[in-house]
């Protein structure tokens, strides 16, 4: 019964993976990135993890997919990709072959590896919960509370950056 | 449904990531693939927590981190992105030559 479901999420999200890469309409492709992050949380439930899958919701989907949207709308229209700039057939050929031979010594590699980590069915850890995360997350002690704050420095400096980055010089826009 | 299924799964994700980072001209359209490979990544890191980990929790931590980071990348930028389509009127990657030798 698992193995159907992780076979068939799994799927999907392949495919809505692939559209998002190569749908000629930037707009159509942010949605389908949509619809991969949500499929990609029921895969986190599937692994027991809650948490991640709500935050993967939260932040992928409602912060950084919208901002993606402003920025396709602001720029490109209505996300019309100009498919007179795509790449040749050729050259599209090349990058896919690219990719596959990627992917094909990776996987050869780890099925060549056949270590006993990998195959073991192993025992399922046991569900982590809300309040795991939360007291590890700010305990002192063999917890993550410099990465945490370091985060939150990372986050406001990447705000007060955007909007100096942003913001409209008066002395050089004009002349481009 | 085991580790091993997952780290398949991820490395699809990745592969398609790179494909799309290579085939994509537009600079949107490069953002957009490099978050298709942090998803591999990120799946990853939950599978081994799920599978493997002496220590589940902290595995459950790192994609919460690594979402954060993903964050902050866009804000900046759509920044970079918005005042480079102020000057030029287009993202297309092969225009943009400015820093070519």
């Amino acid at each position: 019964m698992s193995d159907i479901l992780f076979y068939c999420l799994a799927s999907i999200l392949v495919i809505f993976s692939l559209m998002a890469v190569s749908l000629p309409n930037l707009l159509h492709g942010a949605i389908s990135l949509i619809g991969s992050f949500f499929v990609t949380a029921a895969l986190y439930i599937m692994l027991q993890l809650e948490f991640v899958a709500l935050s993967q919701i939260m932040l992928y989907i409602g912060g950084i997919v919208i901002f993606m949207l402003i920025i396709i709308l602001l720029t490109t229209g209505l996300g019309d990709d100009d498919s007179k700039n795509r790449i040749s057939m050729r050259q599209r050929f090349t990058r896919f072959s690219i990719a596959a031979v990627f992917l094909y010594v990776v996987l050869s590699f780890v099925d060549k590896t056949q270590s006993p980590v990998l195959q073991s069915i192993g025992k399922p850890a046991s569900p982590v919960t809300m309040d795991d995360i939360g007291i590890r997350l700010l305990s002192p002690k063999n917890g993550f509370l410099v990465p945490f704050e370091v985060i939150s420095i990372l986050l406001l400096v990447a705000l007060v950056g955007a909007v100096i980055i942003a913001r409209k010089d008066k002395n050089a826009g004009e002349q481009a | 449904m085991t580790l091993y299924h997952c780290i398949i799964l991820s490395l699809i994700l990745c592969a398609v990531g790179i494909f799309g980072v290579l085939t994509r001209r537009n600079l949107i359209g490069i953002l957009l693939s490099v978050e298709v490979i942090l998803n591999g990544a990120n799946i990853n890191f939950a599978a081994f927590a799920h599978f493997k980990a002496a220590d589940p929790t902290a595995g459950a931590i790192f994609p919460i981190f690594v979402m954060a980071v993903s964050a902050c990348e866009m804000a900046v930028a759509l920044a970079i992105i918005i005042s480079m389509y102020r000057r030029k009127r287009r993202l297309d990657v092969h225009h943009l030559e400015e820093l070519n030798g």
